[in-house]
């Protein structure tokens, strides 16, 4: 009963917020323990494909699995972190003892200071038969088809436009699911524009203030049953509609796992904007019990990016309190500084407002030096986040003013309408021909006297929202530059049929090149050739024997 | 809708029809609700059925939602077999 | 909320409740009854949920028979169509020494000349009851078939509903502040929720009886005490009765529910009010339970929890008016076992403030401690 551990740091998960909370305290000499339930490191950065938007400095423009694999190195390079893998945290005690279950056996420790990165779990939905096999949470269709390679369906309903839900009915169709639509209860799209438009050139429908009613089948899902909501998300009569599919994917937001933290009676507080019941915390993320932090999803529902940051915030606040020399004090204290400063600037943006808001609920300032510097959206773009298409008027601003530019040569288009914080098109430019005036969270403009239509961009841009055009390839054909992500790939000559924004098809073309090396990492880029007419409107293939879309 | 196939708590098998029906007896806690049908009892612990129950409560007594308590939340987190226990307390120094 | 009553009673466990219900019954009216949070939110809601009759003292195992009656018809008696989950699986008891054998076969007596249907068992006989349990060391026991399990909620719950039925109010999350006196006399009690005049007061608080009693300046000679418990994860039926043994202290069955729920008397805990669960508890329960019941190794504990017993100096409960304050009575000291008898109790109380001859032949009065008539009740874990 007498044989406690004694240790410096319990770091709880390892997804991003606990890996990166782990290396930030080991930096400094901490001793840590990472304790992580699953028998592997990474937490859901392993089943994220897609790249990251965010700054490069915080590895946005990597494919979420890259991430993992790189911090995970990390983590195992460091002498200081003993990883227990398959291993949980049963309890956290009044006397501050930890019991921790691995390798079969209830340890204890007593720990100098906890840092609690236990991350989310999915959110439910009550409607008719939503017990019915073939109704899937978004994670679990992830863990299916992302870490264990087993398809969840054939063709599937996503409840839930917000990043997650729009992620991953992308990865869906990458699989060679077929989504039959996407419903949004409210009137907006929930996550990144250009998430959405990704789907919207593939011809998936979304469908805003839409609601599942019922899930239809006997004894697996065989169909659902959606309708129409009002301004006040009540349902419109008669306007029920059924959608054939054979699984139902329930993608409408994640709430904190507190589940430790009120074992451990931290005071919490419900905050909608952060995904319900949310531990308090100062800007340091230590909770209302001395030593104990938080970081990540857990402390407030948000984006990888950001769970990373607070992670090192928390991990730094921790090697703080342990080392106390003043040379570690002094250096520790910049980083702190340097990580709150870019946690602020991430959230700055107008598609942080709604953290900004949570986070003032709780009594934090989320915007100390950024203040006057938030803007509000630079376009009028509820056109694109009702359908996931730009409208008109936002393609023209993105344009170049005068159609004399078009005859230089190729050039690259940028289609990204929504102010949120991502740079890696600025970054990638060997031109310097891409600006976001100052900000990573304003909207990137191609300069288009600089850039020479390399098309370096269109792998790069985590949105897939580069494109290059090249008006006058011949007499009465144009040649245009798009991002392909799917299986089979294209190849040299090949006739493919071209899409539209909407998804449409428009016409059909030949493939002049496809660029598929290191640089391009796994982002085809491929290179069509189209009647004229069409070059502003081409931005997406169907390739024969591959996916059959929509 | 028909509230008796709508499911919340999907680890012991707790309607809608359930809930609502408790919550109009004046049942307008989530432990209470949890003590009487046994929601959030089940492996889970209430991660999925506790904000729901949350939601049904506000909405029918016409509280706001951040007024609610969610259950509370006891160790061994996921649970522990008597043996694990054991061998953790028979390791030698 | 009402603002006048005649009887106002303070706690809202299955004990309050039985009182309310009983006032109700003999033809009370306006009566009040006001729990800080919600019903069988205290000790009431975190007990092991046994009912058992085998006891040592004529007077409890009279109490736990009677109160057993209203469990067995427990809709038709309230009136209520509550389920209360009632198992009837007996209690096993275990011995361990001679003089444990003996004291049950003393108790056996005594529960047999009031009906109970209690009878020793040898140690070949309880691996019969219970074909898992290890009957090292065991050199006999007592079994009770009628003895078992309800659930505390639903109990709760019904009295209420029944007490309602009958014109109760039922004030849940109603926190008393004050007991106002004059001249010694009561004359309201203050809430958080506005004030209710009245003349008599309950006091049915459980764990925390002793402090509503200090608002009227009475000292009970009662404390509470932390004792933890655990459940596990439901399997099919595999244990009949509650096991219990008072010298291996621990107590554990499996509800109908699937789930096993245990405890035992813990050592030198001190008085409080502490309601935190130990990892403690914890490592000794498992080694006890799996040495006991060898098969649950392999099963996963879910949850522990703690709770308050209400610890009186013979570990019995006392069911009486109090000098020092006119019309203030106490339901408290259940020392762990008030949930079994709450029914009984509840006629008893509603007997004392009715000024009417008590139904059962027991005593129970405060001033027992001072006439030195201690109840020596040998079998309480």
């Amino acid at each position: 009963m007498n044989n406690i551990e004694k240790a410096e740091l319990i770091v709880v998960g390892g997804g991003p917020a606990g890996l990166s909370a782990a290396l930030a305290a080991a930096d400094y000499g901490v001793n840590v323990i990472l304790v992580e339930e699953r028998e592997f490191l990474g937490g859901q950065l392993v089943k994220q494909t897609h790249r990251f938007f965010g700054s490069e400095k915080e590895y946005a423009g990597t494919r979420g699995i890259d991430i993992s694999k790189f911090l995970v190195e990390k983590i195992k390079e460091n002498e200081n972190i003993k990883i227990l893998t398959s291993s949980r945290v049963l309890g956290i005690y009044n006397d501050k003892i930890v019991t921790i279950l691995a390798n079969n056996k209830m340890i204890k420790y007593s720990p100098k200071a906890l840092i609690l990165a236990t991350g989310a779990s999915e959110k439910f939905l009550a409607f008719e038969n939503n017990d019915l096999p073939g109704v899937f949470g978004a994670g679990a269709v992830q863990t299916l088809m992302n870490l264990y390679g087993v398809l969840p369906s054939k063709k599937i309903l996503m409840v839930g436009s917000g990043n997650i839900g729009l992620i991953v009915s992308y990865q869906l169709l990458q699989a060679g699911v077929k989504v039959a639509c996407i419903i949004e209860a409210a009137p907006r799209i929930g996550g990144y524009s250009v998430h959405a438009s990704k789907l919207a050139r593939m011809g998936v429908p979304i469908l805003t203030s839409h609601t599942i009613k019922k899930a239809v089948g006997k004894d697996k899902v065989e169909g659902a049953i959606i309708c129409q909501l009002d301004s006040s998300w009540r349902e419109i009569k008669d306007t029920e509609q059924f959608i054939k599919c054979d699984a139902i994917c329930l993608s409408v937001g994640l709430s904190p796992l507190t589940d430790l933290l009120k074992q451990a009676n931290v005071k919490t507080s419900y905050v909608p904007e952060l995904g319900g019941y949310i531990p308090l915390r100062d800007e340091n993320m230590e909770t209302s019990i001395k030593n104990l932090f938080v970081a990540g999803d857990v402390s407030g529902i948000e984006e990888a990016t950001s769970a990373i940051i607070e992670g090192q915030i928390a991990g730094l606040n921790v090697a703080k309190r342990i080392k106390k020399d003043i040379d570690n004090q002094v250096k520790i204290e910049k980083k702190i500084a340097e990580a709150k400063d870019e946690l602020e600037l991430l959230r700055a943006g107008p598609v942080g407002e709604k953290v900004r808001n949570g986070l003032k609920k709780i009594g934090l300032d989320p915007l100390k030096n950024y203040g006057e510097k938030v803007s509000t959206e630079e376009f009028d773009i509820s056109f694109l986040m009702k359908t996931g298409i730009p409208s008109k008027e936002n393609l023209k601003k993105k344009l170049p003013l005068s159609e004399d530019v078009f005859n230089k040569g190729p050039i690259a288009i940028s289609e990204c309408f929504q102010q949120f914080p991502c740079d890696p098109c600025v970054k990638s430019c060997p031109f310097d021909a891409i600006s976001e005036n100052g900000s990573i969270n304003n909207i990137p403009y191609v300069n288009f006297e600089k850039c020479t239509g390399c098309g370096i961009c269109v792998s790069k841009c985590p949105g897939l929202a580069m494109f290059v055009v090249q008006k006058n390839y011949t007499d009465s054909t144009s040649l245009v530059t798009l991002p392909y992500e799917f299986l089979p790939k294209p190849v040299k000559n090949q006739i493919v049929l071209v899409l539209n924004r909407e998804g449409t098809e428009i016409c059909e073309g030949t493939v002049k090149r496809v660029r598929d090396g290191k640089i391009q990492d796994k982002t085809t880029v491929v290179t069509i050739e189209i009647p004229k007419e069409y070059f502003l409107e081409a931005r997406n293939i169907k390739v024969d024997g591959g996916q059959k879309h929509g | 809708m028909d509230e008796n196939k709508v499911i919340i708590c999907r680890c012991e098998d707790v309607t809608l029809a359930e809930i609502r029906n408790l919550i109009k007896q004046g049942f307008t806690t989530v432990e209470e609700i949890k003590r009487l049908v046994r929601s959030g009892m089940g492996p889970c612990q209430g991660k999925t059925c506790g904000l729901l129950i949350a939601r049904e409560i506000a909405e029918i007594t016409n509280t706001s939602i951040e007024k609610i308590e969610i259950q509370n939340m006891r160790p061994p987190y996921g649970g522990v077999t008597f043996e694990e226990v054991i061998a953790g307390d028979t390791i030698e120094e | 909320m009402k603002n006048r009553a005649s009887v106002v009673v303070i706690g809202g466990g299955v004990v309050g409740n039985s009182i309310a219900y009983n006032l109700a019954k003999r033809g009370v009216e306006d009566v009040v009854l006001v729990e800080r949070s919600f019903l069988a939110s205290g000790a009431t809601g975190r007990c092991g949920a046994g009912v058992r009759q085998q006891w040592g003292t004529r007077q409890n195992c009279l109490l736990a028979r009677e109160s057993m009656k209203v469990f067995e018809n427990f809709k038709d008696t309230l009136n209520v169509n509550v389920d209360i989950e009632l198992k009837q699986k007996g209690y096993l008891l275990l011995a361990y020494s001679n003089n444990e054998l003996e004291q049950f076969k003393k108790n056996i007596k005594v529960q047999n000349s009031l009906g109970i249907p209690s009878k020793l068992v040898t140690p070949q006989e309880a691996k019969y009851i219970v074909p898992d349990l290890n009957t090292d060391k065991l050199i006999g026991g007592a079994f009770c078939p009628t003895d078992g399990h309800a659930n505390p909620f639903k109990v709760t719950y019904g009295y209420s509903k029944a007490a309602e039925n009958l014109g109760v109010e039922i004030n849940k999350f109603t926190e008393v502040n004050e007991i106002k006196t004059e001249k010694g006399k009561i004359i309201g009690v203050q809430t958080n929720k506005g004030f209710i005049e009245t003349s008599k007061v309950v006091d049915a608080a459980g764990g925390w009886s002793q402090q509503i009693a200090k608002m009227v300046n009475a000292e009970l000679p009662v404390y509470s005490e932390r004792h933890e418990i655990l459940v596990t994860e439901p399997i099919k039926p595999v244990l009949d009765p509650m096991l219990m043994s008072f010298s291996y202290n621990i107590y554990c069955q499996q509800t109908p529910d699937g789930s096993f729920i245990m405890g035992y008397g813990p050592d030198n805990e001190p008085p409080s009010f502490d309601m935190h669960s130990s990892w403690q508890f914890l490592e000794t329960m498992s080694k006890k339970a799996v040495w006991l019941l060898p098969p649950l190794n392999k099963l996963r504990i879910i949850r522990q929890w703690a709770g308050l017993y209400n610890m009186s100096p013979d570990k019995q409960p006392i069911v009486s008016k109090i000098k020092e304050v006119e019309n203030f009575y106490v339901a408290c000291g259940f020392s762990g076992h008030g949930f079994m008898i709450a029914p009984a109790i509840g006629v008893l109380m509603a007997d004392i403030i009715t000024e009417s001859d008590l139904t059962y032949n027991v005593v129970l009065d405060i001033e027992r401690y001072k006439r030195g008539e201690i109840i020596s009740e040998p079998s309480v874990v």
